[in-house]
Parts: structure tokens; sequence; C-alpha cells
């Protein structure tokens, strides 16, 4: 059976495109008030889709150039969507990559991945995966992310977190920051799912499904019988 | 039953695996903005109930599930929501075996979803991904589209498992 999916606005799939999106409390229990949460989905050629999102991760936000885009088509909803993004324009994104691989460096965290997931991935640009000895490290390195990230935004009226799952048992936390998601995982966990196989197999995944589209194209075929072909009078 | 009208009216009347159908009491879901016109053709999804069966696309060794709790909602359960479920049918080698009551995420349902820019996601049929009850997959691999509705829920594991998001 076919799936499919079938929507009533055109919605743009982007390549790679940064979000912005401000967050709801963590599971940490800090209570943090957020601002109303949008997002600019920076697409395509062709349209732009405005996302208002309750509880997500916090992520970095558009260029100057994607603003400019979206006045350009003329996106009459995207008015108070700019309205925050620009507010938000000045401001970090949550966790960059430096910083990522500088944390994971001083917990003394094993195996630390950084796989650029751009090309295949329209939500993340980064995935970092980490290995942690032991459950109490895999939790010891999300916490420390999250402190990277709270120190960066000392002295803000709001705080805005990451989202993290998988606190609770400490197997596999995700810890999502928009361009940058940082998987730790214990061992056991990093054999089990093997994420790495996953996403850098996945180029070569695209490329037969290019080719698919050719041999959908009905061609005649080549009659190499010896038969005569029969004439009709 | 034939839809004599376009294809793509077509495919949106009949579904193998919905939910329970035509509901025709006054439960409408939340968005009533359709593209297709043709009221003949077009079908009342409704949400994730008990009863309801639906398909793993996992390769946690499950093949159909049947609904037996949506964790949350009154009415059932959506797209992005957790639910208890009893395998029905299930690989002869796999992880889980028929029988067993185990907790799924949703990620695809014939019921529409709307996004907070006005559009609205459906899919064709109805399919669970089987996690524990701390949330981490059973599976290693999800199989088929998915939406973006599971980054919010907080279920990026799967989607980072997922090959095509939708």
């Amino acid at each position: 059976m076919a799936l499919s999916t079938s929507r009533t606005l055109l919605r743009s799939f982007a390549s790679l495109s940064p979000f912005a999106r401000c967050s709801n409390s963590t599971s940490y229990g800090d209570s943090l008030w957020s601002s109303e949460p949008r997002a600019i989905f920076k697409g395509g050629s062709y349209f732009l889709a405005q996302r208002k999102l309750s509880s997500t991760s916090v992520l970095s936000l558009g260029s100057i150039e994607a603003l400019l885009q979206e006045w350009k088509l003329g996106f009459p909803s995207l008015s108070r969507a700019l309205y925050c993004s620009t507010a938000d324009f000045k401001k970090n994104e949550l966790l960059e990559l430096q910083e990522v691989e500088k944390v994971l460096s001083d917990v003394r965290a094993d195996n630390v991945k950084v796989i650029p997931v751009q090309k295949h991935c329209a939500w993340a640009d980064f995935m970092v995966i980490a290995t942690g000895r032991s459950t109490w490290h895999v939790k010891n390195i999300a916490q420390a992310l999250i402190y990277k990230v709270k120190q960066k935004q000392k002295g803000a009226q709001r705080l805005m977190l990451p989202s993290v799952e998988g606190q609770e048992g400490g197997k596999w936390i995700v810890i999502d920051s928009g361009k940058v998601v940082v998987h730790a995982l214990d061992e056991k966990a990093r054999d089990y799912y093997s994420l790495e196989s996953l996403w850098t197999t996945g180029t070569s995944e695209k490329e037969p499904i290019q080719d698919l589209e050719k041999a959908l194209v009905k061609i005649r075929r080549k009659n190499n019988s010896k038969k005569q072909a029969k004439k009709s009078a | 039953m034939a839809a004599t009208f376009a294809s793509k009216c077509s495919r949106v009347g009949r579904s193998l695996w919905g939910g329970l159908g035509n509901n025709l009491s006054g439960l409408l879901s939340a968005s009533h903005e359709t593209a297709c016109n043709h009221f003949l053709s077009q079908q009342q999804r409704t949400f994730i109930q008990m009863r309801t069966v639906l398909k793993v696309v996992d390769n946690s060794g499950a093949k159909k599930v049947m609904c037996i709790q949506a964790l949350k909602g009154k009415k059932g359960a959506r797209l992005g929501d957790t639910i208890i479920a009893s395998v029905k049918e299930a690989y002869p080698n796999g992880k889980v075996k028929k029988g067993k009551v185990v907790y799924g995420v949703v990620v695809r349902a014939a019921m529409q979803r709307g996004r907070c820019d006005g559009s609205e996601v459906k899919f064709d049929d109805n399919a669970v991904v089987l996690v524990d009850k701390q949330g981490q997959p059973i599976g290693t691999r999800v199989f088929g589209p998915v939406p973006h509705e599971l980054r919010q829920k907080k279920h990026v594991k799967i989607l980072s498992l997922a090959g095509h998001i939708a």
C-alpha cells in the first residue's frame, strides 16, 4: 500500500535550515517563562511556512536574507513572526558545534563523532554522538551541556534551554538544540542502535531513489525475436 | 464502492487501516478546511482508540498491534501521542512476541493533524513505533515517512532513527 501524505497548503522542504523556536521548561524542573514560540521555516524558492510550536527546543535563527526573502514573497502572516525573529536575531544560537566539542572533551566522553547531516536531514545540521562509560556518566554529559547553555545565557531575562529526552533512564539521552543534536549513549546502546551506519549511509540511500524516477519511465522494449511480425493487410 | 471522481478523491475515500471509519456523530476534528470539496468521497477520520489496529513500522518484530489505551486524551490518541497496545501479530524471531503489552508512539495517523501554519497533515494508514516505558524505541530502524510533529512531542529519538521525514 502506498503511504502518502496529503496537505491542504503547500509546504516547503528545506534542505538545510535553522528554525527559530522558543522552549518551555525542561525536565530539570526549572520554571521558565517562555516567550511566545514561533519559528520561521526557511524554505526553497517557492514557499515559506510559519510555525508556532508550544513546547520545543530553541533553535537558531534565519539570516537576514531569509527575512528579506519572506518579505518579497509577501506572506501576510509573517509580520508577526518577523517581529519575534528580529528580537531573537541578536541572540546567539543555543549550542554551537565548537562549544559542544569542548564540553564533551571536558567531560571526557568517549568516541565523540560529529556527522554533518545537512544534505539528507532537513531538521538538523550536525549530529554529535558521544559515549558514556556508565549511566551516571551519560547523565553527566547531558547536564554539562545544559550547564554550558545556562552559562551562555547568564543575565538574560528568559532562559531558553534545549530539550532533553531520556533523562530518567540513562541509556540514551538526546539534547536537541536546533542545528546541533547531541546523542549521549552508553556503549551497549551505541552498538544496538548503530546511529553512524544510519546517517553515513544516508547519502548513498538517496541516490537509488533518484534512479527509481528514471526507472518508472516507460521504455519501449526492443524486439529481438526472430519471428516475423505479422503484417495486417 | 468506486468513487467516480478523480483518483485523488478516491484515495481520500477508502483506507484499510482507518480508525473507526465513518463517525457520524458530532465528533468533528480540529480543522474544517479541506481541499477536496467532493463531499461524497470524504471520509470522517477519527482518533486512535481502544480496539484500533495499527501497523508497526520498526524492526522490533511485531507486525500489528491493537490499541488498548490511549494515554492522553479523552477521545483517543492522535499523531505523536503514546498508546498502550497489545501485539496481535508478530514475526517469528523478533524482540516482541504475540500477546505482549507494549507502549507505542503513533507516527502516522489517518486523522488529520493541524500544524501551526494552518496546514494539515494526514496519512493513508495508522502506524506506530514500539517503545518501552521510558520512551526508548525497541527497534533500531523506522520505516516509512514520519512527521515533524514528533520533534515537538519530544520523540527526537524516533526522528533520528527514521529515514524519511514528512
